[in-house]
């Protein structure tokens, strides 16, 4: 299939205006009278505040509003972006300031003041009293039965989602080898270069607020922002300008209610940024899960049973995690076939920062321990890891046990043979090359090189467990160009560009004639669910096309009538209508736009669709890496990363790679060298800067071979599937993977230090 | 307390009242509207602030204003705007190598450094010249391939 902007690696929309730094981001704004926010945080992980004296804040001259808890509307609310569905499962226990410290770092109290300095000081002027309890820092301590309650709750455990199909005990008793093993991964930090947390509210007329934020997910922010201020949902309007970076950070509420509260109590704009160590202290992350994987197997490769269960610790409010269980089932069950499976995943209170969305939603967790387990079992059992996914893994025509629907395309076969190729899979392994001919470099032969892979799938949206809705307005203008009208969370991805390539291909009208909304506005687009689940450019792309198609079908019915031919007879591309067996009977898209507005008629020809798409179209990958481990230090040395995506059509193939690339960065760092730590005393973050929380730099980057495998969806535009979240996914486990490969020790603790692998190497030494 | 100076930049003259204390990225953005220049960390660690100081790349959020009195300072509008791009930001928009698009300025100005001193860089060069300059979107891949095509040329 040919298209004529669809497939092409056009320039994005935004790119002139962000590479000259024009771009005009929520904190780069100032309004008249603007006020700057500023939030008291607690410096205890748990503590019940006895009092709160702001009498001496509330005197220093400048300062405008101090709020504390007495002062916020006694409303709960859930920060979770997820659209309100069935099956959604909402813990609403949150208020915009607390009313107890629940981690090191929660927002007790705000000022606003005429700037920052006067805000700084007002906040130092805050007394309070604490009576500081227990820090329940672990899973382990959190689930003691003689913990203190973190909520009003009857336990800190307080989730359980379990999933049973068929008997994983028949099954266990039924395999040949029996596998059981317990990984655990860390919380991590999405460090979007624009710092989470970035709000600038406003008064509006008749008690409304505008609030610009840099959101994902403007509509639910403003569903959320509203419940929580107890206002109607039209009383609050969220502009979302150009967000520096997101991955999840900003997949709901952030700090919008505390901005708007601030911003209605002084009445004048408040603007809330948060510092770099507030958007680790204070927004949500990874979640560290400990997972115990029970797998029985049969010789020929086949399952028996598969069985997760899961402690997710979800920090200290419950935001998306007893929701966010079930991808997480999900993710598993999706995975392997297997006639038996049991999943028990227990959401669980601690006293760390909440823990939400990042990039993946629980899969680079799960995949990290599933593939680590495949990869010992292929080898246990002698059978080539390629050949051992490919047997199990649910295919084209299948069901997908994570949807429950048949599975559209899947492209994994070629990921497999295409990755395995470029990364020198038959060669450079050790096992495939006989076992016990580990490549060697260093002086002594102390560094080893491995090969490692893992394979993923991941979700196009998240039907039918969440509705997708979007809703996309294409109007034609008089001379032919068009808007788009939609609400564009693009947060960087590059979603809106490749929605104007969808409205322009489907239009029929040339790219650099289609203008699309470059920020999302509430009071001008119409409902949409934002940037999650890797959603925009299939389920948004399905509504763009949908209303692109409906103001064709419209121009069509109107150059009909000025060609006096039937409107089934005429084809529209690059701004030129013509007649399909007469290309001489023709007109310009701007001649029929023309007549429509100021000729025989008078209207504008619009398109506009509000729905849901059909399907959920998994995308697969295989991602390769090759390690080097230094056995003198510890180090290891990624040498490079092939990731092999079927991402079904790219719509704009230099963005589909882009994605990739960078989220492997963001792999990488999963596996080697990203934890967000804290004391497990006292639960103070050790690390909540750039400096030692370690992001991949330039120098640490290894060459990244990006692979595009294109099997088309069937419900997809023009075939789109999804890539924004699924290139890190497998990441870590393909590192892991080759670290076993190069010094034969398995790692099922991320990230891998090098203080690990000395120890492990040590340990090994000694035994 | 406040004191008068006057800053040079993008070859015009600015005259402002500043706290002794305050940082150049702060008088960029807050008094001069040069909002360009991004805040990533405020500390030194990201390179998101970076602009040049007689025509070497610095952490605009670790100068104070006063210290650059007296010195040429560039910054991200004083190298192209959005109609005549410098041909580093032709390459980052022709190469894809702009996402969320908030490291890019920073990353312009390292760029225009490193090419200015080194025109014709080797990728080892290139990486260690914009390795101050965190960026969260891109795995870098397309950032390098960017600078490297423009040395060619």
């Amino acid at each position: 299939m040919s298209y004529s902007v669809v497939g092409q690696s056009v320039p994005r929309v935004d790119a002139r205006e962000k590479v000259s730094g024009s771009a005009i981001y929520t904190g780069d704004m100032v309004l008249p009278h603007m006020l700057v926010g500023k939030v008291l945080r607690s410096p205890h992980a748990h503590a019940k505040i006895i009092s709160i004296d702001t009498s001496k804040a509330r005197s220093l001259p400048g300062v405008k509003v101090v709020l504390t808890y007495e002062d916020t509307p006694k409303i709960p609310w859930n920060s979770a972006g997820f659209p309100p569905s069935p099956g959604a499962i909402l813990v609403e226990d949150q208020y915009i300031l607390s009313d107890k410290a629940r981690y090191v770092g929660d927002g007790i109290a705000a000022v606003a003041a005429v700037d920052e300095d006067t805000a700084i000081r007002a906040l130092d002027l805050i007394e309070i009293e604490y009576e500081v309890l227990p820090a329940l820092m672990t899973l382990e301590r959190a689930m003691a039965a003689e913990a203190h309650l973190i909520h009003d709750a009857e336990k800190n455990i307080y989730g359980h989602t379990p999933v049973v199909i068929g008997d994983v005990e028949a099954g266990f008793a039924a395999a040949d080898y029996v596998f059981e093993d317990t990984y655990y991964v860390p919380k991590v930090n999405q460090v979007s270069m624009e710092p989470c947390g970035v709000a600038l509210a406003a008064p509006d007329r008749d008690g409304r607020v505008t609030i610009w934020t840099s959101t994902q997910m403007p509509h639910l922010v403003r569903r959320i922002t509203a419940h929580a201020l107890g206002l109607n949902i039209g009383q609050v309007r969220i502009i979302k300008p150009p967000v520096g970076g997101a991955f999840g950070s900003r997949l709901g509420v952030v700090n919008e209610p505390i901005a708007a509260l601030l911003a209605l109590k002084a009445g004048k704009p408040v603007m809330l940024k948060y510092t770099r160590e507030e958007a680790f202290l204070a927004t949500e992350s990874r979640h560290p899960i400990s997972m115990t994987l029970k797998t029985g197997v049969k010789k020929d490769g086949t399952f028996t049973a598969r069985q997760l269960t899961s402690y997710i610790d979800g920090g200290a409010y419950a935001t998306h995690t007893p929701s966010f269980a079930g991808p997480v089932a999900g993710w598993f069950l999706a995975m392997y076939k297997s006639p038996n499976i049991k999943v028990d995943n227990y959401s669980i209170y601690t006293n760390a920062t909440q823990c939400g969305a990042f990039r993946g939603y629980g899969n680079p967790q799960v995949v990290f321990a599933v593939e680590s387990q495949m990869d010992d079992i292929a080898r246990k059992l002698g059978i080539d890891p390629l050949e051992f996914r490919l047997k199990n893994h649910p295919c084209a025509g299948e069901v997908w046990l994570w949807s429950g629907w048949a599975i559209e395309s899947c492209g994994l076969e070629e990921c497999m043979a295409k990755g395995a190729k470029a990364i020198g899979w038959s060669e450079k392994r050790n096992e495939g090359a006989g076992g016990n001919s580990r490549v060697t470099t260093g002086a002594a032969g102390t560094k080893k090189r491995g090969l490692g892979m893992g394979y993923m799938m991941h979700v196009s949206g998240a039907r039918p467990m969440l509705h997708e809705t979007s809703a996309a307005i294409v109007k034609i203008n008089e001379d032919g160009g068009a808007n788009l009208i939609y609400s564009n969370s693009d947060c960087g991805q590059g979603s809106g560009t490749a929605l104007t390539q969808i409205a322009a291909e489907e239009l029929g009208i040339p790219y650099e004639d289609l203008v699309m909304t470059k920020t999302a506005d509430t009071d001008v687009s119409g409902f949409d669910i934002g940037s999650h689940a890797s959603r925009q450019v299939y389920s948004g792309g399905n509504a763009v096309k949908g209303a692109a198609a409906v103001a064709k079908q419209k121009l069509l019915a109107m150059a009909a009538e000025m060609l006096q031919t039937p409107a089934e007879e005429l084809v529209v591309e690059e701004g030129q209508v013509w007649v399909s067996h007469d290309p001489s009977k023709t007109l310009s898209v701007a001649e029929v736009a023309h007549a429509a507005h100021f000729g025989s008629h008078g209207h504008q020809i619009i398109g506009a669709i509000s729905e849901e798409p059909a399907g959920n179209p998994p995308v697969y990958a295989a991602q390769f890496a090759e390690v080097e481990v230094d056995t003198e230090t510890g180090v290891v040395e990624v040498l490079k990363v092939v990731a092999a995506h079927d991402v079904g059509t790219a719509i704009n193939p230099a963005a589909v790679e882009g994605q990739i690339q960078g989220a492997v960065q963001q792999g990488i760092g999963y596996a080697l060298t990203e934890e967000y730590r804290c004391d497990l005393e006292t639960g103070r973050p050790l690390n909540p800067n750039l400096a030692d929380y370690k992001i991949l730099t330039s120098v640490d980057m290894p060459p990244v071979e990006t692979i595009l495998v294109q099997a088309a969806s069937e419900t997809g535009p023009f075939g789109a599937k999804s890539v924004g979240e699924s290139g890190l996914v497998a990441t870590a486990a393909a590192i892991a993977n080759a670290v076993y490969d190069a010094i034969g020790i398995r790692f099922k603790e991320l990230p891998i230090t090098p203080e690990k692998v000395l120890a492990a190497l040590h340990e090994r030494k000694e035994s | 307390m406040k004191i008068p100076i006057s800053l040079q930049i993008n070859g015009e003259m600015y005259q402002v009242q500043v706290p002794v204390q305050k940082t150049l990225l702060a008088v960029l953005r807050e008094d001069l509207a040069l909002t360009g220049t991004k805040n990533g960390c405020d500390s030194g660690e990201c390179g998101a602030c970076t602009v040049l100081m007689d025509g070497r790349p610095v952490n605009s959020c670790l100068i104070l204003a006063v210290d650059a009195v007296g010195k040429q300072i560039t910054t991200i509008e004083g190298i192209g705007g959005i109609a005549e791009l410098d041909p580093i930001q032709e390459a980052l928009v022709a190469h894809g190598a702009i996402q969320c698009g908030y490291c890019t300025p920073g990353l312009v100005m390292t760029a225009k450094a490193l090419l200015d001193s080194n025109p014709h860089p080797t990728e080892t060069e290139v990486r260690e010249g914009i390795a101050g300059n965190l960026c969260r979107c891109t795995g870098y891949v397309k950032v390098v391939e960017a600078i490297m095509d423009v040395s060619r040329h």
